[in-house]
């Protein structure tokens, strides 16, 4: 009976998958608060090179308010792009659906953060219409455990962007 | 203090087998099929030496942990699971006495997922899971000492996310051929009438396993193999040749194993092989592998593995740098077993000669068990202390006087 028991445990232990699954999650439930005066227009995940761009957090998150909680597979360390409104009272054009075709950074201006990840920087780039377009956004290399995770987007007194997970 | 310095140990072993692991890169996922095909028809080839007799071959890649195989895609390093999961079952029928015909059936599935399993994938979106199929019929005659065999593969693409892997066929059917006569093979894969590879055999060291000579000069003749890979590049026809070398070194316990790539890479890999007994059921390995991906002695990568008949461990071996996606700088277990058969006689892949096996009766015999039981009980009545011999009553026996029949009911009321 015993050896039954065991033989049926290990039959659905197969069939289901492995017992990592009871304590590894696949995806991020991802959440963010912005607490900088500037309204965050959305969070992507960027390539290295900055050629591809998967969007994750689409709308807007007007200052002191709180995102949807998107359920995305990102679980690892990625390059995460948070754009906003305007940075330092600069206002630029937000960026079309054809953000994908970027080309390298024309001029770099802005740049806020102390810390060599995160720095908020003002892009002019051509959109697939060859109009000029600028956008402000911050990058920044992300760890993402999986599971529930809060970010919380401030600004320090010297008008830097900070990350932090809560 | 002992167990303490042992658990250390331990933990640093498991530390250093995470810590500096690499992540696998999509390139080498997205080449998987390729990979997986040409080691089925390697496989089959060896076993197709003698042609006769059966193989099974039963593998699982066991990495316990998410962060030891990540997968490195343009947007940064994922959490996940490189696998490979594999069998692969040849069997044969006599006949006549010289005629064998056999069947065979290879499979494996390997890839990514973002979850371990064992045959349900949790399909994450960064996936990509593959698998190649080989089966086929053999037929081997002994008297003229030949082998033909002929079978298909299916190479099938379950799943690749889509948002990092590029886009590929979803299933390819390929043909293949093997022939053989004495020692000399030639195999040949075919896509649409185009072939993929194309191979020759020189199998010229003496095989006790299948007829020849157990030490002598012979065994110290080479086994070479040339195959031809089709590749494109950028359109055009860029094929290239692939030489092994198989050497004995010592007494067929010792083997070095070196290819070559022709004519753009030159030096491949370097393998040096030591199996306790040359009928390879135990083996060590040391390897060298060139990857082109740096410059001078930096591209080398060493490793080695070590296999146990049913465990294999092994630590940037050439072998798991080639089949487990460029795993490098993490100990990669497999949870396995090959045994193939000829003549009654076993041996492990590609090996020379049987594995030691007595022989012994083993149908036991229960009617004489019991009756030398029954002798021996009794010819040897037991003496109690003062001298007496003592019977001892195996159960009591009523008897009445005025019964007809006699009853008897053992062990009383």
């Amino acid at each position: 009976m015993k050896f039954l028991r065991l033989f049926l445990c290990l039959v659905t232990l197969c069939l289901t998958a492995c017992m990592s699954h009871l304590f590894l999650d696949t995806s991020t439930r991802l959440q963010v608060e912005n607490k900088t005066d500037v309204a965050i227009l959305g969070l992507d995940v960027i390539s290295e090179d900055g050629t591809s761009v998967q969007p994750w957090i689409k709308d807007t998150i007007e200052p002191g308010e709180k995102s949807k909680v998107v359920e995305e597979d990102w679980v690892g360390t990625f390059r995460v792009r948070v754009r906003f409104d305007k940075w330092n009272g600069k206002h630029t054009v937000s960026v079309s659906a054809c953000e994908t075709k970027v080309t390298p950074p024309i001029r770099v201006y802005a740049v806020l953060a102390k810390q060599s990840d995160a720095n908020v920087i003002e892009k002019q780039a051509s959109s697939c219409n060859d109009q000029s377009i600028d956008m402000t956004y911050a990058e920044v290399e992300l760890d993402f455990e999986g599971g529930s995770q809060y970010l919380v987007v401030s600004e320090d007194e010297d008008g830097k962007a900070v990350f932090k997970f809560r | 203090m002992k167990y303490e310095l042992k658990k250390i140990l331990l933990l640093l072993t498991i530390t250093a087998g995470v810590a500096f692991a690499d992540p696998i890169p999509t390139e080498a996922l997205t080449q998987g099929g390729l990979v997986m095909r040409d080691r089925q028809l390697r496989d089959i080839g060896l076993v197709m030496r003698g042609g006769r007799g059966g193989f099974f071959d039963i593998g699982y890649t066991y990495t316990p942990s998410s962060e030891q195989l990540q997968l490195n895609s343009k947007y940064g390093i994922h959490d996940g699971f490189a696998f490979r999961h594999h069998y692969g079952i040849y069997g044969s029928w006599v006949l006549d006495s010289i005629s064998h015909l056999g069947f065979l059936t290879w499979f494996d599935r390997a890839g990514w997922d973002s979850q371990d399993f064992f045959f349900f994938p949790h399909y994450g979106k960064f996936a990509h899971i593959s698998s190649a199929f080989t089966w086929g019929f053999s037929y081997t005659n002994t008297k003229f000492d030949y082998t033909a065999a002929i079978g298909m593969q299916h190479q099938n693409l379950e799943l690749a996310g889509s948002r990092v892997y590029p886009d590929e066929s979803d299933s390819l059917l390929f043909y293949w051929a093997h022939a053989r006569y004495k020692n000399v093979s030639f195999q040949g894969s075919f896509y649409r009438g185009t072939f993929q590879t194309l191979r020759l055999s020189l199998d010229l060291e003496s095989r006790e396993l299948y007829g020849g000579v157990g030490s002598g000069f012979k065994t110290y003749l080479p086994n070479l193999n040339a195959t031809i890979y089709r590749r494109k590049t950028n359109g055009d026809d860029d094929n290239f040749i692939r030489l092994n070398w198989e050497q004995n070194l010592y007494k067929q316990i010792l083997y070095s194993d070196v290819t070559f790539d022709f004519p753009d890479y030159g030096f491949r890999s370097a393998i040096l092989k030591y199996y306790p007994d040359p009928s390879r059921m135990i083996g060590f390995e040391a390897s060298c592998m060139r990857r082109h991906e740096h410059s001078g002695a930096k591209d080398l990568l060493w490793g080695g593995s070590i296999d146990l008949l049913f465990l294999r461990f092994g630590y940037n071996s050439a072998f798991d740098y080639e089949n487990m996606f460029h795993a490098k700088g993490t100990f990669i277990v497999e949870i396995k077993f090959h045994i193939g058969s000829v003549d009654r006689k076993f041996y492990g892949r590609g090996a020379a000669k049987a594995a030691p096996m007595e022989t012994t009766q083993s149908q036991f015999d229960l009617k004489k068990f019991m009756k030398n039981r029954a002798e021996q009980n009794q010819g040897q009545p037991t003496i109690d202390a003062q001298g007496n011999k003592v019977i001892h009553a195996k159960g009591i026996r009523y008897e009445k006087a005025d019964a007809v029949e006699t009853t008897s009911s053992e062990g009383g009321n």
